[in-house]
């Protein structure tokens, strides 16, 4: 960012007219739903935190998409460190909380495995975080007026309708997409066991026949000796 | 020229950017030892833009909370393809937003790990992490999209909609790409489970019509039967 551009951003704060677009991307869209993919490694155990408001909604939804038993731990502990749920050896699951003011710390536990990372996916959806205010309030960075407002006010709610559904659809488009990561990876383990096992049968069937042949060879040679 | 001029005052938006989303989000938090290098992967269809945002605090012993970190504490932020090579490597400040598009679908992965060689700055504390990962159209800066095309509300859910519904639709094609590889990957396992069982019930017989075959002359050789 050069000196000539900062001045003149500066410069024009002063002004009301620009300051709309200097400040155009200071409200930012919140995030309301945010999923996370990780690699849990052998023996460790991951503490996330959520600050949240009161009288709001968290949903938390876990997928373990990798690795073994395709199980983890998972605890939910409350702003004032009461244990809200606790799963164990659990392969997914949905847990939703009415909150209250504070950091909710949720934790995914992998120390009973000494040997296997688990890839863990989870999701958390917040609701009613902002009741105060819109946050998309785009009133004053549109142009323009929308003619013939009492019939297009129906027609916004129709939109907004459909966009509450679009994001219904790219929720569950997000669950499925980790059932399907989790199933891809159980069809590769299953590959490489195949793999191997036919590897290790065919060793094992050719060690036995020579085994067999060698024994029963000197079984013979032995017996010939006693009979001269 | 005049339409550069909003561009500039856009960019140069930046700090003013930053410090906003630090007083209005709330997101996720987790803990981060000195060298300790967290991960997360995003599976992604190609083409797909993403932006990641990040804040950090610093545990302060004598007051006993989290404060903004120091200005010399940054992170390093490592973001490799579906193919391990590194399209993103560099080293950011205490508070960074990092940004790249996906050109090839697939699981990426995005590292964080401090820059901090001096251990008396985390004096064995941790360092606090918010993160905030955007993908595809949710990486749309609607406000802006309305001023530079100058759009009603209408025509600005309208476009919010489209751009959601093209997200939703290039995801669909790359589950379908992912479906199709997976239900190769089963065909080709079973073929070979079923090719494998037929090929060994053959060589077992084989070998024992051989064996016996070989015995039989064997004893006859050295004459016992």
């Amino acid at each position: 960012m050069t000196p000539v551009r900062r001045f003149l951003c500066a410069w024009l704060v002063s002004f009301p007219l620009a300051w709309d677009s200097c400040g155009v991307q200071a409200a930012f869209s919140q995030a309301m739903d945010s999923d996370f993919t990780l690699n849990l490694p052998a023996g460790r155990k991951e503490c996330f935190y959520q600050t949240m408001k009161r009288d709001a909604s968290l949903e938390i939804e876990y997928q373990v998409l990798d690795g073994a038993g395709l199980d983890v731990d998972f605890s939910i502990f409350s702003p004032s460190g009461q244990l809200l749920f606790n799963d164990q050896r659990k392969s997914d699951g949905v847990h939703t909380v009415e909150t209250e003011d504070g950091d909710y710390m949720f934790c995914f536990d992998n120390t009973f495995s000494t040997v296997s990372d688990k890839l863990v996916f989870f999701e958390l959806i917040l609701d009613n975080m902002d009741t105060d205010e819109d946050p998309e309030n785009w009133k004053e960075y549109v142009h323009g007026i929308d003619t013939l407002d009492m019939k297009l006010e129906d027609i916004m709610d129709t939109i907004n309708n459909v966009k509450a559904r679009l994001s219904k659809s790219v929720q569950i488009q997000t669950l499925l997409r980790a059932f399907e990561a989790r199933d891809r990876n159980i069809q590769e383990s299953n590959f490489e066991r195949v793999n191997f096992w036919s590897v290790v049968n065919l060793v094992v069937m050719v060690m036995v026949s020579g085994v067999q042949v060698y024994l029963v060879r000197s079984l013979f040679e032995d017996k010939k000796k006693i009979r001269t | 020229s005049p339409f550069l001029l909003p561009q500039t005052l856009v960019t140069s938006a930046g700090p003013f950017l930053l410090l906003s989303w630090i007083s209005s989000i709330s997101a996720l938090y987790f803990h981060i030892g000195e060298t300790e290098k967290k991960c997360f992967i995003e599976e992604i269809p190609d083409e797909t833009m993403v932006i990641g945002k990040y804040r950090t605090q610093l545990w302060d012993k004598q007051s006993g909370s989290f404060l903004p970190a120091t200005p010399g504490l940054g992170m390093h932020v490592e973001i490799k393809d579906p193919d391990t090579k590194i399209i993103l490597s560099r080293q950011y400040g205490s508070d960074g937003r990092f940004t790249f598009t996906s050109h090839t679908p697939g699981e990426h992965q995005i590292c964080l790990h401090s820059n901090s060689t001096k251990m008396a700055l985390f004096a064995g504390g941790k360092l606090r992490v918010h993160l905030d990962i955007q993908v595809g159209e949710h990486t749309n800066n609607y406000p802006e999209i309305a001023a530079k095309d100058k759009l009603t509300e209408l025509q600005l859910r309208v476009r919010q909609l489209l751009d959601q519904v093209e997200q939703i639709q290039k995801e669909q094609n790359y589950q379908r790409y992912r479906e199709e590889r997976f239900r190769m990957t089963s065909e080709s396992t079973n073929q070979r489970v079923l090719w494998w069982s037929i090929t060994q019930t053959l060589i077992l017989i084989i070998t024992g019509i051989w064996q016996m075959k070989h015995l039989k002359s064997f004893f006859e050789a050295k004459k016992l039967v």
